[in-house]
């Protein structure tokens, strides 16, 4: 269990993490979802206790992360750049993993770096971007954390290996109880395997919430009035996050389930309506958008 | 065994649920046979366990399933699911009802293709 405490991160003037609070448990998969330069990656390494957060608390298992060897053991933190020893082989590597984490795994190791074809003699530095990004993961898979940090891993791997690794991931998580925080952009991946999520902006956390729940909990609905007094009841008593009108047809995103928006739709008299689920994309973006992050706002 | 459309944006437990539910409506899953584990399962369609979890837990539910403690899930026979399953293709034939009446198709002509359907004989066995 992760319970992070008010925690705020500043960078001199610049408030990388402005007062966080969320829990993350263990056995789920927690997606980090966020827009540019909202702290994600700030916050990820404040998890893996290798930045000290300004005030708040990060408690992991009972106890603080920060320069804690105990706590340390059980965590994988995979950058989205990757530090590798100059002239290190990948079984060099290995070694060096071997020699910090108890009970290493070498021979997943071997079977891993098997499976994907990469050659455990030759040099990293000799590795493409994939490869090193392949390398780290099997890397820290190996060592059996309790929790696997990813910071935007899934990118930059070609879609074959991202089954592989989302795979793997899964019969780690079943086999040893492994508990992976993805901080991600590729939505349609963190669809898949998430079942928390949390969207940072500008610091803080929009919401923390069961992934399922909120793609039952906001819809959209697409519908023509017969009169506008129908549409003025329809507005007066639904939560409305957004609207857009072309010619006699409404749109909206709608907070609510789906019964609970087809009774209502079902009241008014109307002369046609459909009701869509979003994806955690538009979810995404229909949420930033209520907090002024807009794309519009940025062309226009 | 099923599959993940990834464009559907529906969630993806209730697509699971969806394609089991066909799988033992249509007998390609006979009572008393085994599921597939959760675990071999969520590797198949690399998504997380929990979510199949979640999925197999609704089937239960509804009555499409049983589980053997540390032996996994197997079918149920048609008398503990069919009422279930009767009242949701009710509720999809009265959708389309509405949505007939909806583009002004007379009563008469939706009576008459319920009378062809109901006489001859059904095929369609996918939905």
């Amino acid at each position: 269990m992760i319970k992070i405490n008010n925690v705020v991160k500043n960078f001199s003037d610049i408030k990388a993490v402005d007062g966080i609070n969320a829990d993350i448990s263990e056995g789920s998969v927690f997606g980090l979802v966020g827009t540019n330069g909202a702290g994600k990656s700030t916050l990820m390494r404040m998890l893996a206790g290798v930045l000290k957060p300004d005030s708040g608390q990060i408690i992991i298992d009972g106890m603080s992360v920060y320069e804690n060897e105990e706590v340390k053991k059980q965590i994988i933190y995979i950058s989205d750049e990757q530090y590798f020893f100059p002239n290190y082989t990948a079984d060099e590597c290995r070694a060096f993993y071997a020699g910090i984490y108890d009970n290493y795994d070498n021979e997943l190791f071997d079977e891993l770096i098997g499976k994907m074809g990469l050659d455990k003699r030759r040099k990293v530095n000799t590795f493409s971007k994939g490869m090193k990004k392949q390398l780290s993961i099997i890397l820290g898979v190996c060592a059996h954390p309790k929790y696997l940090l990813c910071d935007e891993t899934f990118d930059g791997l070609d879609p074959v290996m991202r089954q592989a690794v989302k795979k793997l991931f899964i019969a780690m998580m079943e086999d040893y109880n492994m508990t992976p925080i993805i901080a991600s952009h590729n939505l349609r991946e963190l669809e898949d395997i998430c079942e928390h999520v949390g969207l940072l902006h500008k610091g803080g956390i929009l919401f923390n919430r069961d992934l399922e729940e909120m793609k039952l909990n906001i819809h959209k609905v697409q519908c023509i009035f017969k009169d506008a007094d129908g549409r003025a009841d329809f507005e007066k008593n639904t939560d409305i996050m957004s609207t857009s009108v072309r010619g006699s047809m409404y749109t909206y995103t709608i907070r609510g389930g789906v019964d609970e928006i087809r009774a209502r739709l079902d009241d008014i008299d109307m002369i046609f309506y459909e009701l869509l689920p979003l994806s955690l994309e538009e979810i995404f973006i229909s949420e930033t958008e209520v907090v002024g992050y807009d794309i519009k706002n940025i062309i226009d | 065994m099923i599959s993940i459309d990834y464009s559907d944006k529906s969630p993806i437990y209730e697509q699971v649920l969806r394609k089991m539910e066909n799988l033992i409506v249509n007998g390609v899953l006979a009572p008393d046979d085994k599921m597939p584990s959760v675990r071999n399962l969520a590797i198949e369609l690399s998504i997380n366990p929990n979510t199949i979890q979640r999925a197999y837990g609704e089937l239960e539910r509804k009555g499409y399933i049983y589980t053997v403690k540390g032996r996994g899930n197997f079918v149920c026979g048609s008398d503990k699911w069919r009422s279930t399953k009767v009242e949701a293709l009710e509720k999809q034939l009265i959708q389309v009802l509405r949505e007939l009446k909806n583009v002004n198709v007379d009563g008469d002509h939706i009576k008459k293709i319920v009378d062809e359907c109901l006489g001859g004989k059904n095929n369609d066995k996918n939905q």
